[in-house]
């Protein structure tokens, strides 16, 4: 797993629009993300890169640098 | 013995900075860039010195005594424009390091920030806003309000006191539901301070108890 930890979500779910392995759900008690198949995460960091709120911790010894079609 | 303004200080000093920051590092929280870390503890401290306010008026007689009342109102005063500067640029500063990272844009972020109603901590923070900006608007205009109003320096008072304290409730609310930091080692501190500080609050605008005739009592006063 790379999603480390979420501190401090808002709950507005663009983590849950912008993963494509659907690792992230929003709780329905809470109305917060929650690392829901964290064995399917394929650490394309969508989901750090669109909270808007900056919530999402990745481990960085399991992280790949970014790649981004601007360099 | 009465404290001394050093002593006083460094109290403050030790309470109002140290101690939240010694909190802020003792949270169990994956750290961040510098900037991010700079701009929370900034955030943290902000806070913290906004709900030192309570301390910083004329609830606590020592201190009152120690820094005399235009000293203490100047100090209020400056500290209170200092902390809500901060605080109202708060939601700006989090979508900030945006400008320097890939991903989402500062000012989309930013949207889908304060547009998110469906959250209660957002909606907390949005009417704290609104509340502190009242605060700062009432307190810097507050005599020519008085004027326009014609009211009596007391009523204003009261007024600034019941705003402070529904602003520290929701305030507080919202740095516990949304904060990075505050679990219950810097929110229970947070916790505390407002506690104190309202009571302290509520204690100047109880009505006084008669106090027992000294004769009575056999004492000379």
């Amino acid at each position: 797993m790379t999603i480390k930890s979420i501190h401090g979500c808002i709950g507005c779910g663009e983590c849950v629009q912008s993963c494509p392995c659907d690792v992230i759900r929003l709780d329905p008690g809470s109305g917060k993300a929650v690392i829901a198949y964290p064995d399917d995460c394929q650490i394309c960091h969508l989901c750090r890169l669109y909270c808007p709120v900056d919530a999402i911790e990745m481990s960085p010894e399991k992280s790949l640098p970014v790649i981004t079609p601007w360099g | 013995m009465k404290p001394t303004r050093t002593c006083l200080a460094l109290a403050a000093v030790l309470l109002f900075l140290a101690l939240p920051l010694a909190l802020y590092a003792l949270a169990p929280v994956p750290g961040r860039s510098l900037l991010k870390e700079a701009l929370s503890i900034l955030t943290v401290l902000s806070f913290t010195l906004l709900l030192g306010q309570f301390f910083l008026a004329r609830t606590i007689p020592a201190v009152q005594q120690a820094f005399k009342v235009p000293h203490l109102q100047a100090l209020h005063r400056w500290i209170g424009y200092g902390a809500i500067t901060v605080l109202l640029l708060h939601p700006f500063l989090i979508v900030l390091p945006r400008y320097f990272e890939p991903g989402v844009r500062p000012l989309d972020a930013l949207i889908t920030m304060l547009t998110n109603f469906d959250n209660l901590g957002v909606l907390l923070g949005l009417v704290s806003w609104g509340l502190m900006l009242v605060l700062a608007l009432t307190s810097h205009l507050r005599m020519r309000l008085i004027k326009r109003f014609h009211i009596r320096y007391r009523v204003w008072r009261g007024f600034h006191a019941v705003l402070a304290t529904g602003f520290t409730g929701l305030s507080l609310w919202h740095a516990i539901e949304l904060g990075r930091h505050t679990g219950w080692l810097l929110g229970g501190f947070f916790g505390l301070l407002a506690l104190a500080g309202i009571a302290l609050l509520a204690r100047l605008y109880m009505p006084e108890r008669p106090r027992p005739a000294a004769h009575a009592e056999g004492l000379h006063i």
